[in-house]
């Protein structure tokens, strides 16, 4: 039995430790908003947050993550509710076919976090381990560009608060206010 | 003989006209009268359902049931904002379905319900409207009728009829509506008053696919669901020989072990016991000799023999080629080679079958969904109105989901194991066993006259063909049920030797020779097939020809000392749209003027899919290592509905296509693929993606292709770059200069 916290809560998986964490998210506790596209960490489709880090979970045995904190896509934000990057994205039409792009947000997600105000080599460099078939890159980039400006724009902190990482909505609904 | 071809028409299109020179039109023909009605939504007893697209409900609802399949190209937001449009109705309210097969959704210039050819929009432009203007028609008499008011005097406006001052939902009047019938010849809106089409707008499917909630084929899943893994012979069409399944037998999680036609799965519990438990299996394979005797290193002299041979079929004559070439005053000759490619769609291949009680049950997204369900009903011998096939969005198609092989090897694991499963491919499974973009060796011989004008155009191709490996499944697919299995293998098969020494395969030359003036032209074409599959990779036959073609076209300018666009405007007279790109982009990029230290400027420009694309390549290059610093890109794709969409497939093109032309190869050793992921078979990630900006033509002619047309000039343009930075010539994909 491994325990690990998934989204904000204390969660128990009882299945083989070597099982790769995308795995289990997705097929033990059923969130599938996180996807398998190489399974050896080179595409970072299946990319989520372990104790706020951008990671690939398709090579990351589940063992690994006990006791730590997990975010998914689905701990971002949600429909009704988007953080302001997932805002950003859908205001830039980023996503083509789509199937990357949770775990580009994750590593978008996870880069405003430890850097509010990124450069473009310091995004490039972030998001080095998400590949796009569809070359959404351009949009991508200008996506993280416009929600750190927002941001820095309205003198919130990156730090949790001003991506809305886990209060998400907070700010689309002061935006619709 | 000659086979005259339309120098605008599509490879699909081709498709059609070859098929039906195959049985007098039985593929085109086939009767769907039995399958009319499977697959449709049922409607409330309340709603109005004038036709397969549409149903507005009593509660104000309007759905909308999309014919083609959404892969990344946008149809989902594209065909919606026609009937948002027409129907007078806001698009992001509009409940947008994915389809099964149904007649009603066929695609009129492929013969099948097929999403493939950038034809989307093309097709659905007038029907989709008049669909949605019909059904406004019908809301609006049925208004007429319970207001006792003349609808002259009748308005529409976000879902609502407005009359005297008052505004109704239009759900108030489906029940009336539904009864009166729904005209068919509505006028369609004029241009000016468009309130949503030409206009910039978000992504409808923008918000699912930014909170993970767009469910995907690999995403669907039920309690019972077994996964299944499949390990396939190593040699494309290879088969078990012999298969020792103790050891995967007894591991945790594994239900059944079984052997299909190409190989052998693994059913168990979860995805990575089955992938662990398909490592144990100890497999003996039969081979087929001739792709196994292929190996990439030595196997480009087959292409090469092949090209000297002399042995070629004719694909297209004008005036007379080799007469032009004696006349010319000056002969250019070159030789362009493209390896084989794979698609790498990031969502690896996968299908869900359920199997129970006579009826098959299919999760899939796909780009032909009426062919995968006659395939399963093939397999599981049921009729296809015993089979239901659930539509997905895909994860990138790129064309590698108009193959079904992925189907039918679920329907086969879920028959032989009598369990529904979901087979999902690895990454090394999707890189090792697709459906490849063909190689192709191209030799070009080009004469020039005294005034430095194109006398005579001639292209001679080496490489296999797609169609006969598409026929193949198609022909599975769609034949009548009455046909017996065997007399379907017999026919679809017939394929391979069709397109060897009797027609041209038309996606086998598209692209070498129809844009540029030359009153002689001549086109030839010889077959070299090892075997490997092929299939449809985005732009086709352009994938390759935009690069040669575009290649021989500025070694030409060179040698007449020519400037590479206005020699290319010289040769475009007659071919106003691809000649009015070339001017934008060359505007746009500012050619000819001075550029940053060691940049450099390179052209190209292509028709394919009825539109036009030139673009301009900034490079530099230094220590031999080439890199991209931006591309202008001017397109031509007749009227646009949504401006942002059309920019972003330009985008995505491009970087599809760099990763082609940067690092793209697929290589074999003994028949077998040696590329197996990312690391091996890489494709650009956001550091080498250059800046890209796209203008488009403004035009009013209806619209034609833009998620295809993008890819073809990109190689060329970076190769003719690279040629202006340092003089070197590269005949070869993936470019390189070490």
């Amino acid at each position: 039995m491994i325990t690990f916290e998934l989204n904000g809560e204390a969660v128990q998986a009882d299945v083989s430790g070597d099982t790769p964490l995308l795995w289990v998210i997705r097929d033990h506790f059923k969130l599938k908003g996180s996807k398998f596209g190489c399974g050896m960490g080179l595409c970072g489709a299946c990319s989520m947050m372990v104790d706020g880090v951008s990671t690939r979970t398709c090579v990351l045995p589940v063992v690994a993550v006990a006791n730590r904190k997990i975010t998914t896509i689905e701990g971002v934000g949600n429909p009704q509710m988007l953080s302001t990057l997932q805002q950003a994205w859908v205001d830039a039409s980023v996503p083509q076919c789509g199937y990357c792009q949770s775990g580009q947000l994750i590593s978008a997600t996870a880069l405003l976090k430890s850097n509010p105000n990124p450069s473009s080599e310091e995004i490039d460099q972030a998001m080095s381990g998400n590949i796009c078939r569809c070359g959404t890159y351009p949009r991508i980039k200008k996506a993280i560009q416009s929600a750190a400006s927002k941001a820095v724009l309205t003198g919130q902190s990156t730090q949790d608060g001003g991506v809305n990482i886990f209060e998400p909505g907070a700010q689309a609904k002061e935006g619709m206010a | 003989m000659s086979q005259q071809t339309d120098p605008l028409i599509s490879s699909r299109r081709s498709f059609l006209k070859n098929t039906a020179m195959l049985g007098g039109g039985l593929l085109i023909g086939l009767p769907l009268s039995a399958c009319a009605t499977a697959g449709f939504p049922k409607a409330g007893d309340k709603d109005f359902q004038p036709d397969a697209f549409l149903q507005i409900t009593p509660d104000n609802q309007v759905h909308f049931y999309m014919p083609r399949s959404e892969m990344g190209q946008g149809t989902y937001t594209g065909l919606t904002t026609l009937i948002a449009e027409e129907l007078d109705v806001e698009p992001s309210a509009i409940h947008v379905h994915h389809v099964g097969p149904l007649s009603d959704y066929e695609n009129p210039e492929i013969g099948f319900q097929a999403t493939g050819g950038s034809t989307s929009m093309r097709v659905s432009f007038k029907p989709l409207r008049q669909a949605a203007a019909n059904a406004r028609a019908a809301i609006l008499d049925a208004a007429a009728q319970q207001l006792n008011l003349p609808k002259a005097q009748l308005t529409t406006q976000n879902s609502q009829v407005l009359a005297k001052g008052k505004a109704f939902n239009y759900g108030e009047f489906v029940e009336v509506a539904a009864q009166l019938g729904v005209p068919d010849e509505t006028p369609l809106k004029r241009s000016n008053e468009f309130k949503y089409m030409g206009k910039d707008m978000p992504r409808l499917d923008g918000v699912a696919k930014s909170t993970g909630t767009a469910q995907f084929g690999i995403d669907v899943d039920f309690p019972g669901l077994h996964r299944a893994v499949l390990v396939r012979s190593p040699v494309a069409g290879g088969s078990v020989k012999t298969v020792d399944d103790s050891a995967a037998l007894a591991m945790a999680g594994v239900k059944k072990v079984v052997t299909i036609y190409n190989g052998v799965a693994v059913v168990a519990t979860s995805y990575w016991q089955a992938k662990q438990a398909a490592l144990a299996l100890n497999i003996e394979w039969n081979e087929p000799e001739k792709l196994a005797s292929f190996s990439s290193d030595t196997g480009k002299k087959w292409f090469a023999d092949a090209l000297n041979s002399g042995d070629f079929e004719e694909a297209f004559e004008l005036g007379d080629g080799k007469d032009g070439l004696e006349k010319a005053s000056k002969v250019y000759s070159a030789e362009y080679w493209a390896p084989y490619l794979a698609h790498s769609t990031m969502e690896p291949m996968n299908c869900v079958v359920k199997i129970e009680e006579g009826h098959c049950d299919i999760w899939v997204g796909c780009q032909t969904p009426d062919v995968a369900r006659g395939l399963a009903a093939r397999i599981c011998d049921l009729s296809i109105d015993e089979v239901t096939l659930h539509s997905t969005f895909l994860g990138g198609g790129f064309g590698r989901r108009f193959n079904s092989d992925f189907v039918a090897e679920a329907t086969e694991i879920a028959k032989a194991s009598g369990l529904a499963i979901q087979l999902v491919w690895s990454r090394e499974d999707d890189t090792r066993h697709d459906f490849y973009r063909p190689a192709s060796l191209a030799r070009f011989n080009v004469g020039v006259d005294k005034n430095g004008m194109i006398e005579s155009w001639t292209a001679q191709r080496a490489g296999p063909n797609i169609m006969p490996y598409t026929l193949d499944e198609v022909v599975d697919g769609k034949a009548p049920g009455f046909m017996p299995n065997g007399l379907v293998d017999w026919l679809s098969k017939r394929g391979y030797g069709l397109f060897n020494g009797l027609t041209v395969d038309h996606s086998s030359v598209e692209g070498l020779y129809e844009d540029y003036d030359a009153v002689n032209k001549d086109v030839q074409h010889v077959t070299v097939d090892p075997g490997l599959p092929v299939g449809f990779w985005r732009s086709v036959g352009h994938s390759f020809s935009g690069f040669f073609k575009e290649g021989m076209m500025d070694e030409v300018a060179h040698g007449q000392k020519q400037d590479s666009v206005a020699y290319r405007l010289a040769h475009t007279k007659n071919n106003p749209k691809l000649n009015g790109v070339i001017k934008l982009a060359a505007e746009k990029s500012l050619w000819g003027k001075p550029l940053s230290k060691g940049h450099f400027h390179g052209v190209a420009c292509h028709n394919s899919f009825e539109s036009s694309v030139a673009q301009v390549a900034e490079v530099s290059v230094v220590n031999n290592e080439i890199k991209i610093h931006k591309i202008t890109c001017a397109v031509d794709c007749g009227f646009v509905v949504n401006p942002d969409i059309v920019k972003a497939q330009m985008e995505s093109g491009i970087i599809f296509a760099l990763s082609a032309a940067l690092h793209g190869e697929i290589t074999l050793k003994d028949g077998k693929v040696q590329q197996s992921n990312f690391h091996d078979y890489p494709v650009l990630r956001m550091a080498q993606s250059p800046e890209i900006d796209v203008h488009i033509v403004a035009s009013d002619k209806d619209p034609s292709g833009v998620g295809e047309p993008g890819v073809p000039p990109v190689a060329a343009a970076v190769a003719n770059a690279v040629f202006a930075a340092t003089g070197k010539r590269l005949r070869s994909l993936p470019l390189s200069l070490s």
